[in-house]
Formats: C-alpha cells, structure tokens, sequence
C-alpha cells in the first residue's frame, strides 16, 4: 500500500513537471502552447545527441535540455504567437491561431526527431543506469524518483508562491487578467510573455530530461501523450492556479495508479478522465479555480 | 476512443477511395500496358510496382527497413535475370507518412495507373486495412509486410508476408519449459490488437502446452509510460519469467523499472525489441530473449546469404522488417515467373501458387496459409550489443 502511494506520488510529479511550463504560459500570458510536448521531447532529444558523443555529467545533461527547451519556447513567442498576436482582430481570434500555430510548430521538431531516431526510443545511454535503488523499511526508492518528486513539488510550490509573492509575479498575472490595464500600469507584456515562454521552455526542458533518466528512455512521440495529461491537470485543478495544477497532477496520477494496482489498466484514462468530468460539472472553474465574474 | 476514430476515419476513405476507383479499375481491366516485351517475349521489359509505405513518422523504422529490403530483392532479380533476359522490375516507394488518407491515395493513385502490375502495401494496421478493399475491389495484387491487424487479408488479391507474432511464440513457450520456469507473469499494452491477443488468447492456450501457469496478467494502454506500479506488482509476485507484450519505448521502462522493482530473474519479450531498440536500455536490455520472425543472428541458408548481401549494399545487418520486404519482393518475382505473367491477375494466380509451394526466403523456409505467410521464426537474446540465437535445448 504504502509503496502504491509512492509511486502514485513519482507519477503524479512526472505529469507535474511536464505541466508546470504549460500551466504558467497558459495562465499568465494565455498562451495555451501546443507545441509544449515537442519541447519537452526535442530537448530532450538534443541532449541526447550530445550525450551520445561526449560523456556528460547528468546534472550538465539537464541543465543542457533546460537551456534547449527555452531556445526552443522563445524562438516559438517570438517567431510565431508573437506575430498571431501582434496581427489578430482580437484575443480570442488570437487565442485561437496560437492554439493552431503552436499544432502546426509542434509538426516540424516530431518530424525531425522521428526521422533520425528511425521511431527507436532514445535515452542518455549508460548515465540512465546510475539510479540507486534503497530500501527504506518496506519501501524501495530510487535516486531518481526522489529527484523527480523533489524537483516537482519544489518548482510546483516555488513557481506558485513566486506569481503570488513577487512585483513581476503580479505583473505577470495582471496581463492574464487584463492585458490592455496591465499595459497602461508599466507592465512590458512583450518582455514579460517571452521571459515566461523561455521559463516555461526551460521547464519542459528540464521535465524531459528528468524524465528521461526516470523511464529509462522516451519516444519522438512521448510528449504528445503527457501534453493530454498535463491538459487534464490544469483544466481539473483551475485554469490560472499552481496549486491547482499540483493538486491535478497528484489526482490523476492517484487516479491511474489505483486502477492498474487493482488490475484494470486499459480503464487508466477513462476513469482519470471521467473523474475529471463529473468534477467539471461539480466545480466548472475546477478545484482550485475562482468563479469567472462577467460584468455588463 | 482514438482507435475508434482511426478505424472509422479509415473505413471512410476506403469507401471514398472506393468510388473513385471504380471508373479506372474498370477502364483498366486490371492488365500491364507496358509497350515492349523481353525475355521470352511473354513478360514486358519493365514491370512496375508501387510500394506505399512509412518512411517517416513513428513507424517510419519498418517502412525504411522494408524498402531496403526490397530495394536488395530487386537487384538481385534484375541481376540475375531471373525472369528472363532485359526484364526488369522496378519499384517506385512513396511515403505513408504515418497517414490512413496518404496511404490510401498512394494506393488509388497506383492503382489507377494501369502500367503498375503490383502493390507493396503499407506495414501500419490501420493503414493497410483501409487500403486492402480498395485493392480487392480493383483486382490489385497488394503484399503487405507488417499489417497484422484482421482486415488485411480478405481475399484473392491481398497477401502478407509477415507472420503473425502467435504463429511463432511457441518457442518462447517451448523455451521456458525446456528450462524449467513454470511461473509467468504477463504485462501487455492492450491497446494494441496483436499484443492483446498474444496476452489473453494465444499465451494460455500456449501455457497450457508447455506446462506454465500465467500467474498474473497486467494489461496497460499504449499511453502509459510510468510502469512503477505494474512492476511492483510483478515482483512480488516472484515469478519464474516475466513476459512483455509492450511497444519498444514501454519495453525499455518497463525492464529497467522491473529490475528496479527487485525482480532479476529472465524478461522475454517480442520481435518489436529487434531491430537494435533495446539498445536504449542499456544493461537493463542484457539477457532479454523474445522469439523474431528473422535475426541477423541467424547463420545458415538463404537467411545467412541475405544477411551477407544486404550489408554489402547496405553497410549495415538487416532488421526483421527489411527480411519482410526482401521476402515479399521475391514472392512477387516468383509469382510472376510461375505464373509466365506481369498482368495484374497473372501476379495474382502466381502468388497464390506460390503460397501453396512455400518457399526458401531471408526468414527461412516459408510456409503459407492462404494468402498469410508463415515463418519457422527463432528465438534470440539481446547481449547489450546485437542479438545471439537461443537454442531451446536444457
């Protein structure tokens, strides 16, 4: 029991950290960012072609994938949604081209990716092998979960008390609450949507190389399955809340991990997702999302 | 649900491809106009085939291997003038890419086009079945490779030259038996149709053959990625084996999760771990055996010619998928040389007379069922670095 709930809770750390970047783009700035899951993998994936020729250290391995997953987000904001943004006749027209955009950008790293590696899987080589399995009273843990779990819930709870404590958290969350004031009020919302799409690259970064020592290797096509689950977290826990990203990480993953522990694996996805649903229809705004107040 | 999507969105370009198909399969009546004949005067000179197959995307890994594959077949036959002085085959690839409407337009286009005697068909399941009626209704020789989704083969003019993973998995069973492991534990990805009748249907009936008792049986959906859980549960089972049924980036999780979990006894797996994908697993990889339908491992017969020639031309050892496109070539070849004909019904009559002869190709001596191609298969184990032949003597 006690080791289902660990590994309920490495699991929902897993979805947390691929979520993270995509929760703080799309809550702040309103960039909902398809193009996250292929950031996540293609760092990843370039960290491993560098990895395959010169012996790294993991903690160089990560911050490599990290620097590559911001290149990646800030040449997409600049290239792409920023332009969307500067030419839409509105938000929600912008909203939607960044939506498309961000499908249509995420074709070209898969395709790059699927071509090279043939569809193998790919992994850091022997530096995947590192991980130190301990047993701790019935419990057995490895280095890596730990690591997993530990980066996860910090960023989690770093990241949410950041956008609630600090002057540029404020101003961040201000132009997701109302672009146009927050403009007027000295917020740079050019610099401030860049800066948050390099941080949110640079998590999708660091979440597939993390990612990539805890599974052992990963697919060209990985991050399109977390990109569904991480969805799952943010819209379960409330649009615009960290904590609430936290919280829908660790449901879904307690969720999954209940069903295969009882044998019922191929009803992973439709018992997370249905739970998911009838919370919606609960609780709309999600758990910890605040009623959306429309004024005429 | 997406499976669902897939198999819908495919069977309505079928019927789309379908309609338009019917003004060119009529106006052809299915025969090779190519101008000038050779050999012995019956064949033309050039006899074309299309092959649609994956040579980008997440399968891209088979369609590349089997168009080398072909690609070797191909000059070999040519070479060899085995169908006659100056008559040659030629193969014009184009790309699936990973698309049911891509695959089936391909297969439309060549279809209509009356010069084309043969088809070699896409090696992705849904694919392959969205396009396997459409060659039917045309009267269209299509050989698949790969493809073992039902609906692939479903009558005179659709042949596969792969065999199902169940026709050989007896050797897996054969071979824990031989050393005396009676208790198995199952992890398969339900998702997909070959594993999940591997799993639930073909596995106990083969259990109970070789005396085993499957202990557990944990199905997982081709989105899980973390198996922490499935493989706490194998290991307390202690089993003697554990098998898995899984796609290769599962595979490499599940093995290294599996060994982390505690268990260390032997992992058998399936052929999708050849072609070098357990090389991301590093040494948790070592020691896993899993029963393919070809192995470069393999040293005698046409398998170890093949092999020899196709790193000649290749500077590399050949994959299961590239002996499936090697293989479907010749069988093409054979058929036409059977049957003394490159019209689209001679192919036809000829590969079907062939499958009922077997015979000797890259994955040994070949038998048929119907239009099915069936392989004697080998078991191997992965050393960390290539594969190595299993023999299932004690």
């Amino acid at each position: 029991m006690l080791q289902d709930v660990f590994n309920a809770v490495v699991l929902g750390s897993i979805y947390l950290l691929f979520a993270l970047g995509m929760a703080l783009a799309w809550g702040t700035i309103g960039v909902l960012n398809f193009a996250h899951g292929v950031t996540f993998m293609f760092s990843a994936f370039a960290a491993h072609l560098v990895a395959d020729r010169v012996a790294l250290p993991a903690p160089l391995i990560v911050v490599l994938a990290a620097a590559m997953g911001a290149l990646i987000s800030c040449l997409v904001q600049a290239l792409v949604f920023q332009s969307i943004l500067r030419r839409a006749r509105n938000p929600r027209a912008a909203e939607m081209q960044i939506l498309i955009a961000g499908i249509g950008v995420a074709v070209i790293p898969l395709a790059i990716a699927q071509r090279l590696t043939n569809g193998a899987p790919f992994g850091f080589g022997s530096a995947a092998e590192q991980a130190q399995v301990y047993q701790v009273g019935g419990l057995r843990l490895t280095t890596m979960a730990l690591v997993v779990i530990v980066v996860g819930l910090g960023l989690g709870v770093g990241l949410a008390w950041w956008l609630k404590a600090s002057k540029r958290g404020l101003a961040l969350r201000s132009i997701g609450v109302d672009p146009e004031t927050a403009s007027l009020m000295g917020a740079n919302r050019t610099s401030l949507a860049l800066g948050t799409m390099a941080v949110a690259g640079a998590l999708a970064g660091l979440a597939g190389a993390l990612l990539t020592y805890q599974l052992g290797a990963i697919s060209a096509e990985t991050g399109d399955v977390l990109l569904i689950k991480a969805f799952a977290a943010i819209v379960l826990g409330g649009l615009g809340s960290q904590a609430g990203v936290i919280a829908g990480a660790y449901f879904i993953a307690i969720a999954e991990t209940f069903v295969i522990v009882n044998n019922w694996g191929t009803w992973a996805d439709a018992v997370s997702f249905g739970l998911i649903f009838l919370m919606l229809l609960v609780r709309p705004q999600g758990l910890f999302g605040r009623r959306e107040v429309r004024r005429t | 649900m997406s499976l669902r999507l897939r198999w819908a969105r495919g069977a309505g370009v079928t019927m789309i491809a379908g309609l338009s198909l019917v003004a060119a399969a009529c106006g052809s009546g299915g025969e090779s106009t190519a101008a000038e004949s050779a050999g012995d005067g019956k064949l033309p000179a050039e006899i074309k085939l299309v092959g649609v197959r994956d040579t980008t995307g997440p399968v891209a890994y088979a369609g590349l291997g089997a168009v080398k594959g072909t690609q070797l077949a191909v000059e070999e036959i040519n070479n060899s003038n085995f169908l006659g002085e100056g008559v040659k085959i030629t193969v014009t690839e184009k790309d699936s890419a990973n698309s049911i409407e891509t695959a089936s337009s391909e297969v439309t286009s060549a279809i209509a086009d009356s010069g084309v005697a043969a088809i070699l068909g896409p090696a992705a399941g849904q694919q392959a079945a969205a396009v396997a009626p459409v060659a039917e209704r045309s009267k269209t020789p299509i050989v698949f490779t790969q493809a073992g989704s039902d609906g692939v083969v479903i009558g005179k003019y659709t042949f596969r030259a792969t065999s199902p993973m169940d026709t050989y998995y007896h050797l897996a069973t054969e071979y824990l038996a031989a050393k005396g492991l009676k208790n198995v534990t199952v992890l398969y990805n339900a998702t997909f149709p070959t594993f999940a009748q591997l799993a639930e249907k073909t596995m106990p009936d083969l259990a109970g053959k070789s005396g085993l008792t499957v202990v557990s049986s944990t199905a997982v959906q081709a989105t899980t990625q973390d198996f922490t859980s499935p493989t706490r549960l194998i290991a307390e089972k202690k089993p003697d084996a554990a098998l898995f049924f899984l796609t290769a980036p599962q595979s490499v999780t599940a093995l290294k999760q599996l060994r982390q979990a505690g268990y260390d006894g032997p992992v058998l797996g399936t052929s999708v771990q050849g072609g070098g994908n357990l090389k991301s697993a590093g040494e948790y990889g070592k020691g896993v055996i899993y029963p393919t339908d070809f192995s470069p491992a393999q040293s005698q017969g046409k398998s170890a010619e093949f092999i020899k020639n196709f790193q000649a031309k290749f500077n590399a050892l050949p994959d299961q998928y590239a002996a499936e496109g090697y293989d479907a070539a010749w069988w093409i070849a054979r058929a036409i040389k059977a049957s003394g004909s490159a019209t689209r019904d001679g192919i036809q009559q000829g590969l079907a007379k062939v499958a009922a002869e077997g015979f000797e190709g890259a994955m040994g001596q070949l038998g048929f069922e119907g239009n099915d191609m069936r392989v004697p298969g080998v078991l191997v184990e992965w050393d960390g670095e290539a594969e190595k032949v299993v023999t299932t003597t004690p």
